[in-house]
């Protein structure tokens, strides 16, 4: 069965943000919510690296860990999705996040939180069908029709891979040895505690 | 497990069909996804899990039980072409997916074209025609607007001529669209028609044109895949040109190419350089020079290559020998060594190629460093030969290459025929109308053949006193089609000039910068245009591939094509019989298909014939067909696209018959002229006779030396071909019967047609003849041109910015003379840049301000600060300035700053946010150049019609830049000017 | 997880931020090549504890990029905070529990009075119940924040859980705000009879009348009763602060800080929780004539003299005389 996973070549991003509007107008995100985005290092310096970073859809998610009222579940594919019709709202899986993917709207007089949105791997909500009130809530399951997700295939540059883990793995180790260097899989040693070369 | 995979039916998504496609294309699976689809890797693993079903059609935000129809149109951003593939429901444009078959971008986007699909919702965009009534927007109606624009035209045109409306186009109208405002202006009886490649490339075009032939990028985004050595100087394609990277750094893996960039800021292009050169802002010359110094010194040039296809390169070698390193590293910053090392890759590990944009071009001496970069390239036979190298010009706009080429443009006809009778002849033949017509139109022939005012200085030649404008009168009126108005250098002056106009009107899917600045209270009329996705068209990307894009959606609210605008004020001005003539009108909307035909009917001299818009389809919809590298078709591929280039790239020689298959790369001696091959090009004469120490004269050729592409029947260089050369050969027996019909008409009989040229003959039989039957090509085969000698700088010197931070080197390198009219206005740069030492500028403002472009946003800005999935990403206008100057001023990151530069009225100030980062080094600063709506630390969001307003406003870093002009072009100098920053 | 580690960990981070930003530049100058020493995810990370960088949008939350100190604060929540809570407040009702069996009800010695003395008045008592009422919901919804999923899940539904959970964090969240001012107000209220004195130590040092027989002179609040006092003022500040952090987050701290916050809010909760626990054995079941202090307001005048020999007398040198019970109200 394929494992699902992110990867942000660093040495290919380029912030273009072009996964970041790609997730907004696939799902329609809403202004404030930022299921994707991307983190410049070193900005300005020699050795500065952009990485593009969402929901890594972590092996043993601490997100679905400390939620008090379980609302995660790993799909078969290893994508973590959770149910809005459980989330309270309470923030906890952000304070766990270690890639911040969690975000809430701001709701109510004095703007708490609302229900937690992330990153869905294109992979829709709980029901798993392209229904306009599953769109409402998680956005289109692309998985379902055969495709990946969007940031992923518009890439700028082919930066971020998304995919079953072994053949992005793949992919980028036979980059790494063709350019004779890398910055290695961001992410990877946190998210699903194992990395590649490079 | 919640995904119930196994309960659907399999069908595989738009990806694994366009994997299924690229199989059958020559390409095998495993191949493009090393080569590009990354993400498509996953889709391997998809593909071979019993899931997918079909995009139900209550998919995403498409209401239930509609159909679901993909079409393909081109990203409306940058240059570089992007294919957009939209799913459109009931008329709702409700989904994008990649455009996997594109050879340019094998579906990659950057921010602005993963999120195109906004501005067919538009939120923000202007719904009707509207007009100020005393200084309040008021709806109207198209049949008013166009009644009222026309009649005041007309009123304009009793009082003060024709030549005081301005017509200001637009690089992202459709080559129809350009080509439509350009005939327009023709029509009208005027020259002063242009577009933003003025503020662009216009320098470019200046200086490689004059260089070896024709003005436009050499190669092409996916050629540089094969290069070794790339420089990137003057330009952030990662910001300005995302996708270009994606061919840039695929290059760079597979090459172990040098990748070096040469700017005065650490961009996020420069961060994924293997070499970075800091440079002072405006000093390319000093360091290319710095280059060919050790370049020469070293004997790394390419002896062959210059003895046989460049002309003058000794005047350089005497130039270049004043530019020792010590002095390069005094007036540039650079030091010695590093220049040592970048030059040594440059020439050694070949092909190599240099890219670059606006930070070489927007100069006062901007022509002179293009010139500088082709001498580069020809010292170190970098071009014309071969893959991989060339001058990689990015250009700008999604059409800046084709709005330029069709001649939006102030010293040319449509396709650089130029503003001379023979052109003015050529054209009217084309068009069908007399040419004594025209000359009636203008009032004066003198007046046809005389270049228009820069869109760069319009406002002064609305401002000025009469008597220092060389026209009839003083600009009273600017008709814009989608053009910024924040783009342009000295906005302060530009908000007085609108203020002055008689009539504006403005057609832009957004009110744009214009509607808000100079308080007008009357005479001022807002159109809806609409975008590229509501309308059908050809462009031309940066490497001159065209692509036919049809209408994702109907025009909006009640937005019109830009074509059929042009009808209703061709109609209201009863222009139209003789303007359409040759073209098919419904419900007032030009068809676009004609209108490129009749380009192709008089584009010979660029090669814009070939292209014809059924072509173009069929190359769209087979884009899976061609290679990534070398953006070829198989021979094996349908028919009607086997062997051809991508898009036809021009120049696409002959009749649409000849079926050339486009140039990849110009000049290429590699390739035989059939294949795309070509020479540099016999511009500038047979010979020149150059001056001797002695006093005495010698004529010396600049046609090639031994040098001819391949299979050619002449193996030396040669002349340009006209009807009477032919003859010479003995080659017009070659000619059919028609074609030799249509050479002597146009030439007025057989005894006077020996002038009818490769360019001018209609029947495309010249080129066919020589392209075809004897493999040489008709504008001849000649040297390029290492000293122009028809230019201000025949050979590029530098010369310091007008506002320079460096005042100590302004005896040295001044600027040029001030010149009485230059396209119609005073220059007065001289002037200014010595005022400005004497009264210390550099000392009340003492950081270089310098300019460019966000991924977010394109051009002006007004669309993409109205798209909400953009706006959100970029907030508030800001400046770059490095931790050092902004400790000094105690400015801490994010907090708001006031800017002000030299020109700016005294106490005004922009309001902008501090980026402090060591992108930019000491003493520079660094602004984009998209925002507007903010003027001098004013709000103008109240000024906006309602609902019309961008999501994001700003300051323009061109309210704060000031006076500068290229004399050969009127370019503006945004890129090397002075500010001075403190914290608010 | 340790709390002072995590600390350390930040004040680390700041330190060797600081460290880089400094550095920087002047090697910025020296290397042309960018792309040489690029930035690796594990240097960083061995560096700092978390990797922030630029990004555009002006919510600066989004510019870090990995925090793994996630999975400390997610160990603590899950493990350590579980533990202190359980073993704080079962320990403690465990022990009261094993006390009430050996000592019982605290009597009052000379049996009541008939008379009594006012010992709350009505504004006290209702600032009293305001913030003890609030205390009560919010500690469980608190608890079915921490335990919920453990106990209560397993017994209903996932939606009714959900319900549950959501009421109780529209609680928590609106209940802060009347239990934040009742603090206030007790701090305010009471602050003079509880400054610790000499007199406290001698009444811990003589078992406070709860462990013994003794009965140590004490004025209007005594040792325990001033323990309590701060530890209401101390802790309710801290759940407070620590709680409003954790309401509105990243107004000036990242996340980092809203981890330790929740922390803070965490084992200071389960403590006071445990606290009060005693606090409420004392006031009810724990001792005879306790609660009408806080329930009528008038105490017994034999129960004062016991256990606020000082107080008592005070107030009877001020001429407010103790009324007989018998006596009919007026």
């Amino acid at each position: 069965m394929a494992r699902m996973k992110f990867l942000c070549d660093a040495d290919r991003c380029i912030e273009c943000n072009a996964c970041v509007t790609a997730c907004k107008n696939e799902h329609e995100v809403p202004w404030g919510i930022n299921r994707r985005r991307v983190v410049t290092i070193n900005d300005g310096q020699p050795g500065e690296r952009s990485v593009s970073m969402a929901c890594m859809h972590c092996t043993d998610a601490p997100c679905a860990a400390v939620c008090p009222v379980n609302c995660f579940f790993t799909t078969a594919d290893g994508v973590v999705l959770h149910s809005k019709d459980l989330c309270i709202g309470c923030g906890y899986c952000f304070y766990a996040c270690p890639f911040g993917a969690p975000q809430y709207p701001r709701v109510g007089n004095f703007g708490s939180r609302g229900k937690m949105d992330k990153c869905t791997f294109c992979a829709g909500g709980p029901n798993p069908e392209n229904t306009a009130a599953n769109y409402a809530q998680y956005g289109t399951n692309r998985l379902s029709e055969g495709k990946l997700p969007l940031c992923a295939e518009m890439c700028s540059t082919k930066a971020l891979l998304a995919g079953d883990g072994d053949i992005i793995a793949k992919i980028y180790k036979e980059r790494v040895a063709k350019r004779g260097y890398g910055s290695g899989a961001w992410g990877w040693k946190t998210a699903y505690r194992e990395t590649i070369a490079g | 497990m919640l995904i119930k995979r196994t309960e659907r039916e399999a069908r595989r998504g738009q990806l694994a069909v366009a994997l299924a496609g690229n199989t059958s294309g020559g390409m095998n699976r495993r191949t493009f996804l090393r080569r590009s689809g990354l993400a498509a890797g996953g889709l391997a693993a998809v593909g071979a899990l019993p899931l997918a079903g079909a995009r139900k059609a209550e998919a995403g935000i498409a209401p239930a039980g509609a159909k679901v129809t993909t079409t393909k149109a081109i990203c409306t951003h940058c240059s570089v072409g992007c294919t957009v593939v939209a799913e459109v429901a009931n008329g709702v444009w409700v989904g994008q997916e990649p455009g996997y078959n594109s050879p340019i971008n094998r579906g990659s986007h950057c921010a602005k074209g993963a999120s195109v699909r906004e501005i067919v919702h538009g939120d923000r965009r202007l719904k009707y025609p509207m007009k100020l009534v005393n200084g309040q927007w008021t709806r109207i109606s198209w049949e008013t607007a166009i009644n009222e624009i026309g009649d005041k035209l007309e009123a304009i045109r009793q009082k003060s001529g024709p030549e005081s409306v301005y017509w200001l186009g637009s690089a992202k109208s459709s080559n129809e669209g350009a080509y439509m405002n350009r005939k327009f202006a023709a029509y009208w009886g005027t020259n002063n028609v242009d577009h933003q490649a003025r503020i662009c490339h216009s320098t470019t075009v200046a200086g490689v044109a004059n260089t070896w032939g024709y003005g436009a990028m050499t190669n092409s985004y996916n050629d540089i895949r094969t290069s070794k050595t790339v420089i990137v100087m003057g330009g952030n394609p990662a910001e300005a040109h995302p996708v270009s990277l994606f061919h840039l750094l695929t290059g760079k893996e597979e090459q172990k190419q040098n990748f070096i960039v040469i700017e005065p800021r650490l961009t996020r292009t420069a961060a994924h350089a293997n070499e970075f050169v800091r440079i002072r802002s405006g000093t390319d010359i000093p360091v290319i020079w710095g280059m060919l110094h050790h370049i020469f010194k070293n004997g790394w040039e390419d002896k062959e290559f210059i003895q046989q296809r460049v002309y003058g390169m000794d005047d350089i070698r005497k130039e270049v020998d004043k530019w020792t390193p010590e002095e390069v590293e005094r007036v540039t910053g650079v030091p010695g060594e590093q220049l040592k090392r970048v030059a040594e890759k440059f020439a050694k590990e070949r092909p190599s190629t240099l890219v670059w944009c606006m930070g070489a071009t927007q100069h006062t001496v901007g022509t002179a460093n293009v010139r500088a970069f082709c001498i580069l390239l020809l010292a170190t036979g970098n071009v014309g030969q071969g893959t991989g190298n060339g001058a990689n010009i990015f250009r700008g706009h999604c059409n800046v290459q084709g709005a330029t080429d069709i001649g939006l443009d102030i010293v040319t006809l449509p396709l650089y025929y130029g503003l001379a009778e023979g052109a003015w002849r050529h054209w009217s033949r084309v068009w069908e109308t007399d040419y004594d017509w025209f000359v009636q139109r203008f009032g004066d022939a003198k007046m046809m053949g005389t270049s228009g005012i820069p869109s760069t200085r319009w406002f002064d030649a609305a401002l000025l006193p009469k008597d220092q404008v060389a026209q009839k009168d003083i600009l009273k009126a600017m008709v814009i089609f989608g053009h910024g108005g924040n783009t342009v250098t000295r906005m302060p002056k530009a908000a007085e000039g609108i203020a002055a106009l008689d009539l504006l009107v403005v057609a832009d899917p957004h009110p744009t910068t214009w509607a808000v600045l100079g308080n007008r209270k009357e005479n001022t009329y807002l159109l809806p245009a609409a975008t590229q996705f509501e309308s059908a068209g050809s462009r031309v990307a940066s490497n001159r591939s065209f692509q036919w894009y049809d209408p994702v959606v109907k025009p909006i609210f009640e937005a019109k094509d830009d074509l059929e605008i042009m009808y209703l004020l061709a109609k209201k001005l009863g222009l139209e019989d003789k303007m359409f003539k040759n073209i098919k009108v419904t419900n007032n909307l030009p068809l676009a298909e004609d209108v490129l035909r009749e380009i192709n009917r008089g584009g010979f001299s660029t090669g814009y014939c070939g292209q014809s818009p059924e072509r173009l389809k069929a190359h769209m919809q087979h884009q899976e067909k061609f290679d990534l590298v070398t953006l070829r078709a198989p021979k094996d591929a349908p028919a009607e696209i086997a062997g051809d280039y991508y898009g036809l790239p021009w120049p696409c020689w002959g009749t649409p018959e000849l079926k050339h298959p486009g140039t990849h790369r110009l000049y290429n001696t590699t390739l035989h002229v059939m294949d795309g091959g070509g020479t540099f090009r016999a511009r500038f004469g047979v010979e020149r006779e150059e001056k001797l120490p002695d006093g005495t004269t010698r004529k010396v050729s600049v046609l090639a030396d031994g040098s001819f592409s391949e299979g050619s029947e002449l193996k030396d260089g040669y002349t340009e071909f006209n009807y009477g050369v032919l003859k010479k050969l003995g080659w017009d027996k070659d000619l059919t019967d028609a074609e030799r019909a249509t050479i002597e008409k146009i030439g007025g009989g057989p005894d006077k047609s020996d002038g009818v040229s490769w360019s001018t003959d209609l029947s495309g039989g010249i080129q066919r003849v020589c392209l075809k039957v004897h493999g040489v090509m008709h504008y001849g085969n000649a040297k390029a041109r290492a000293n122009a000698w028809n230019l201000p700088d025949p050979i590029p010197v530098h010369r310091e910015p007008i506002y320079t931070p460096r005042p100590d080197l302004v005896a040295k390198y001044p600027t040029l003379p001030d010149a009485k009219a230059q396209f119609r206005v005073p220059n007065v740069g001289f002037s200014i840049q010595k005022a400005a030492v004497e009264k210390g500028i550099a000392k009340q403002f003492p950081l270089i301000c310098t300019s460019g472009r966000l991924v977010e946003y394109e051009g002006g800005g007004e669309e993409t600060r109205s798209n909400k999935w953009l706006a959100e990403l970029q907030q508030d206008s800001f400046i770059e300035i490095n931790p050092a100057d902004a400790n000094d001023r105690g400015i801490k990151d994010g907090q708001w700053v006031f800017v002000s530069g030299p020109e700016m009225p005294e106490g005004k100030v922009c309001r902008v946010k501090a980026l402090v980062t060591p992108r930019v080094g000491k003493g520079t600063t660094w602004m984009p150049f998209h925002f507007a709506g903010w003027f001098m630390n004013e709000d103008q969001r109240s000024k906006y019609p309602q609902g019309a307003d961008p999501i994001v406003l700003g300051e323009s870093v061109n309210t704060i830049n000031g006076y500068g002009y290229d004399p050969v072009t009127g370019m503006q100098e945004p890129k090397a000017m002075l500010c001075q920053v403190r914290a608010a | 997880m340790k709390l002072h580690t995590h600390i350390r960990n930040i004040l680390g981070a700041f330190a060797v931020l600081l460290a880089l930003t400094v550095a920087m530049p002047a090697s910025a100058q020296q290397n042309t090549n960018p792309q040489s020493q690029s930035v690796t995810e594990e240097q960083l990370l061995r560096e700092l504890n978390k990797i922030t960088g630029r990004i555009t949008q002006p919510n600066q939350t989004l510019s870090v990029l990995e925090q793994p100190a996630g999975r400390e604060w997610r160990e603590f929540h899950q493990v350590t905070l579980r533990w202190i809570a359980a073993i704080s407040i079962v320990g403690v009702l465990a022990l009261l529990v094993i006390f009430y069996l050996t000592r019982g009800m605290v009597k009052i010695e000379g049996g009541r009075s008939g008379r009594t003395i006012m010992r709350f008045n009505g504004f006290e008592r209702f600032v009293h119940w305001m913030t003890a009422t609030c205390f009560i919901i919010l500690a469980l919804s608190g608890l079915n924040i921490t335990f919920g999923k453990a106990i209560l899940l397993p017994i209903m539904s996932a939606e009714a859980f959900t319900a549950i959970s959501q009421w109780g964090k529209y609680f928590h969240n609106y209940l802060s705000f009347p239990f934040t001012i009742g603090t206030i107000m007790i701090f305010l209220m009471w602050v003079g009879g509880n400054i610790p004195n000499k007199m406290d130590v001698e009444w811990v040092k003589r078992g406070g009348g709860i462990v013994g027989k003794d009965h140590p002179p004490a004025a209007r609040f005594n040792g325990g009763q001033k323990m309590i006092y701060w530890i209401v003022v101390i802790g309710g500040a801290a759940v407070a602060i620590t709680g409003y952090i954790l309401m509105f987050p990243f107004y000036g701290t990242t996340v980092s800080g809203v981890q330790l916050a929740q922390i803070i809010h965490g084992i200071v909760a389960a403590l006071f929780i445990a606290a009060m626990l005693g606090h409420i054995y004392i006031g009810t079941i724990g001792m005879e004539g306790a609660f009408e202090a806080m329930g009528t307001g008038e105490v017994d005048v034999n129960w004062a003299k016991e256990h606020h020999k000082l107080w008592l007398e005070e107030e009877m040198g001020k001429g407010s005389s103790a009324r007989a019970k018998a006596q009919p109200a007026e």
